[in-house]
Formats: structure tokens, sequence, C-alpha cells
């Protein structure tokens, strides 16, 4: 579902942020992606989605060599992953449910088909009451909620997440968690960037570890 | 890890192109109601650039038909021996008539010209004893077609008139026509700079308004990008949205044109002794508020259509 052949990114000369990665992800998994804050995380994410373009190498993505697509065909690959961004990047000036809905009215949904599902995903996430109200009069594990709505909404082929769990309390951290789990059980490929140690190392998934831009640790967890 | 994805998807309906249209349009709408102020000062922008060059547009439309009148003054008259009889005079007429750019064609016979010149010199008529019908030739007044009123159309067809048998003299005010003629000349380049420059100023005044509008909403841009949009997909809102700003912004020009004109002929005429109406002041001619109309909407379109190029690069 995912793979990099020997992936290196360099933001400013002689400074990596990435080198020489190889990694593969299979169709199903659950992978955290962690290591200390500047370890390159974000920067692997980014190029899931098309984000960045690397400054060597290849990522394919759902069979497809991204960094050998022309900019119309992004789009595409981009339905394919739904990510939930570090800061969430919802739009402040539309209510929750229209935040949502943008994932569906991109791919030329209905609109009654886009107010069913949307309805249904928040209802899930324990936001229905809020569905009218506008992002920043929610508190950060709500709007955190709605970010992961809108990512999942489609079930996508890949979710990628880069710190969903960051700056929110032990209850939002568990149902963040479940709502991705609960995605990677419908079918989605589940990429989760964090460096919150207490999050990665219980969980018994697949851990991979980077290090000034380096995979220094592949585990699958069951020890 | 099992990869048992999408089977209890349900089934869901794509918007046909209608429901696309309208989902476009509904944004577009959502869009201006969501940024009224920005939206009311692109609009504002608009309708102000193209008020300033509709009045442009007014002058000149109504200076047009002042010169218009003015240059049927261009008239050259030909001056021949003695008094012709009506034949030889018919004849002589006849030929004139078939040279290129000839117009309306008035024969002034010595007793008519005695008596205009007497009606210039009235008050003086001491003067006037002397003269007699004798003096004054009889002489036939040209008028030129519209297209031979210029410098060069006009040495030409006098040069070709002064070939005609029978005329002794021609007699063109030279001097006033060309005059008049650079004067045009003149005018119409002022125009066209003026005008020129104004279009450049105006197109990129929207621009940059527009710019600012889209500017505001950058981080909307990046993520529909982010989510899976096209560009296409992303630009139609804000591209309609421009053509309805350009045809707000036209259609309040017009109106505030129309008012600043029916405020002018209805007052001028009591503030200075220029009546308008009586002059032949005019308001814009349907045509040309209709490609006012279409200007403004190009304007809001290619505005937007430029400024999104600078932020669409997804
Ligand atoms: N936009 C950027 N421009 C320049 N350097 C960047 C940029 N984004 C990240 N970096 C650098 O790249 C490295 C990896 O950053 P990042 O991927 O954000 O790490 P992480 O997400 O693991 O904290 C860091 O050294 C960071 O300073
Ligand atoms: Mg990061």
């Amino acid at each position: 579902m995912i793979e990099l052949h020997n992936v290196s990114l360099s933001y400013q000369r002689d400074a990596a942020a990435l080198s020489n990665i190889n990694l593969k992800i299979e169709k199903g998994e659950f992978v955290f992606l962690t290591g200390v804050s500047g370890a390159g995380k974000s920067t692997l994410l980014k190029l899931l989605y098309g984000g960045l373009n690397p400054s060597r190498g290849q990522v394919l993505i759902d069979g497809q060599n991204i960094t050998r697509l022309s900019s119309s065909q992004i789009p595409f690959v981009r339905r394919k992953v739904g990510v939930v961004f570090q800061d969430f990047k919802l739009l402040p000036g539309r209510t929750v449910l229209e935040n949502v809905a943008l994932t569906l009215e991109v791919l030329g949904w209905g609109k009654r088909d886009i107010g069913k599902k949307v309805y249904h995903i928040l209802k899930q996430m324990g936001l229905e009451h809020k569905i009218n109200t506008t992002p920043l009069r929610l508190s950060g594990g709500e709007q955190q909620r709605v970010a992961l709505a809108r990512a999942l909404v489609n079930d996508p082929k890949i979710v990628l997440a880069d710190e969903p769990t960051g700056n929110l309390d032990e209850n939002s951290k568990e149902s963040v968690l479940n709502i991705l789990k609960e995605a990677n059980i419908k079918g989605s490929t589940v990429v989760i960037a964090s460096h919150d140690k207490r999050l990665t190392e219980n969980s018994h998934r697949r851990m991979i570890v980077l290090d000034k831009g380096r995979i220094v640790e592949d585990s699958n967890g069951r020890k | 890890m099992a990869g048992n994805k999408a089977g209890k998807r349900p089934k869901l309906t794509r918007e046909g192109f209608g429901g696309q249209v309208a989902y476009f349009f509904n944004r577009a709408i959502a869009n201006i109601r969501q940024n009224i102020l920005i939206n009311l000062l692109t609009i504002g922008t608009i309708s102000l650039a193209i008020l300033i060059f509709s009045l442009l547009l007014l002058l000149y439309v109504n200076l047009e038909k002042v010169t218009d009148k003015w240059s049927e003054r261009v008239q050259v008259t030909a001056y021949f021996e003695g008094e012709l009889p009506p034949r030889e005079l018919k004849v002589l007429i006849g030929r004139i008539q078939s040279l290129e750019g000839t117009g309306k064609i008035t024969y002034i016979s010595k007793s008519e010209a005695l008596k205009r010149f007497r009606e210039r010199l009235r008050g003086q008529d001491a003067l006037l004893e002397e003269v007699s019908a004798d003096i004054l030739p009889a002489s036939l007044e040209i008028q030129l077609k519209k297209e031979f009123r210029g410098d060069d159309a006009l040495s030409y067809y006098t040069a070709a008139l002064r070939r005609v048998p029978g005329i002794s003299e021609i007699q063109y005010g030279e001097d006033w026509v060309q005059r008049f003629n650079s004067f045009m000349d003149f005018m119409r380049l002022l125009g066209l700079f003026v005008g020129g420059f104004l279009v450049l100023a105006v197109v990129f005044i929207v621009a940059n308004t527009i710019k600012i509008t889209i500017y505001s909403r950058k981080d909307e841009l990046e993520l529909l990008g982010l989510v899976g949009a096209t560009r296409l997909f992303i630009k139609i809102p804000f591209l309609i949205e421009g053509i309805l700003q350009g045809a707000a912004g036209a259609i309040l020009a017009i109106a505030l044109l129309f008012g600043l004109y029916y405020g002018f002929i209805h007052n001028a005429g009591s503030l200075t002794n220029f009546n308008p109406l009586e002059n032949g002041i005019v308001f814009l001619p349907l045509t040309y508020m209709a490609y006012v109309f279409i200007g403004g909407i190009l304007l809001g379109f290619l505005g937007s259509l430029a400024s999104l190029k600078k932020f669409i690069n997804v």
C-alpha cells in the first residue's frame, strides 16, 4: 500500500530531514511512526500525500509512483489518503458539518448523501450535537475529532495522522486512538506519527522509529 | 492483518451536471455572504473603476457627436466666371457630383451672395452702397462626405475639383480645416492614451483587490487541495464569484453614471447658460452599456483568474 525506495529529502542544503528511507507498509497495517521531535516524522507523512516531493527516491502509494505524477493527477491520489493534520486545518468560517462535508463535495457526491454520511460519522464520534457549531467554539479534543471525521468520512484506503493525541487529555487520547483502530478494522491502512512514548510502547503494533531522518528501528510490536 | 475494506460501504450517487453547477453557484454565493465586507470592497473598487471609464466613454460619445456636427462645416467653395445659364450649371453640378467624396451641393447665385454679404456687414451701410451684385461671384458650396473631411482626403479632393472645367477658383479655409483636423487627431490620441492607461490601471487595481480577497482565503484553497480537489474544482467558485462581482460592479457603475448624467442635464441649465438637452447631450447608447457590462464581467473573471494563478499550484 505504501512503499518508499531510497527516499531522501532536504529542506536546505547539507541538512537532510530524511536520508535514504526504505519502507514498506502493507494493506491493512496499523503503524506507529515515532522518534523525538525533529526526527522527520511529519516530513515523512507529507511525502505520503504529495505534500512534499522527495529530493531523491521513489514513493509508491497504492501501486502508483507519486513522484512521477503530474500535478493534475495528485488530487486523485489524495482522495485515497485521509490526513489528520497536526494543526487540524479546520476552516473557521464553516460549521462542523461543512468542514467534514468538504471531503465528499470534492468527490462530487450529492447533497443528500453527504448530509447522511456526515451526520453518521459525526454521531459515531459523539459530535452530532455540534454539527452547526464552528470549530473555534470546540474544545481541542472535539476539534481533533472533527479533523478525524473529515479524514475518515470517505473511508480512505490510507489514513495518516500527525500527532493526533498531542495536547489531549487521557480520555480524549483514548477515544482518538479507538477511532483510528476502528478505521483500521474497516479496512484502512493507518499510519500514526507520534512522539508520545506511552501511546506507542504499550500498543503492540508495528513501530517505526526515526532518528535524524533515518529509520533506526522497525519492530512489529509482538515481543 | 486483515485487509477487509469497503465491503459495507453504502451505495452513493454522484451529483449530476446540474447538481454540480448548482453546487458551484451555492458555494460562490456562500463565499460572498461569508466575506460580505471584502466582497463589497471588491465590488466598490470594480464599480469605481468602471464608473471612471464609462464617464470617459460618455464624454467621448458626446464629443464625437459634437465634432460630427462641426465637421459638417468642412466645405469647399468653387467659384466660376460670370453667371452660368441653367443648363451649363446643371452640367457642372453633375460633374462635381460625380467626384468621389462629394456630399451636398448648394448653388449660391450672385444675388444670393450679395444678400449674405449684406447680412454679414449689417450696420455698415456706407460700405455697402458701393457694392453691386456684379462684383461678387456666383459659387457652389460643396459639402464633403464624412470620410473626406480629413487633411489628406481634402487635398486629394480639391486637386480633383480644380481639374473640373469651368471652375476658376476654389476656396476651403485651409487653415481652419487643418487646425480643426489636427485638434481632433490630438483628441483621439489623448483619448486613446488616457483610456489605455485607465484600462491598465483598472485591471491592476481590481486584480489586486481580488488578490486580497483570495489571499484572505488561502487556507481554504490549500485545504481543498489537500482533500483531493482538482484545480478546476477549487477555481470555479472563485471565478463565479469574480463574475458576480464584476456584474454587480458594472450595474452599480452604470446606475451611478446615469445618476450623474441625470443630475447634470437637470441642473446644468440653471447653473450655467449651457443647456445640455438642446445641445444634444445623450446618455450611453444601449450597445455601449452592454459593452460596459460585459467588460465588468470580464474584469471580475480575469481578475480572479490572474489572482488564483498565484495561489493554486497544488
Ligand atoms: N518547512 C521546513 N523548512 C525547513 N526545515 C524544516 C521544515 N519542516 C521541517 N524542517 C526540519 O526538518 C526536520 C524534521 O522535521 P519534522 O519532519 O517536522 O520532524 P518531526 O515531525 O519528527 O518533529 C527538522 O530538523 C526540522 O527543523
Ligand atoms: Mg511533527
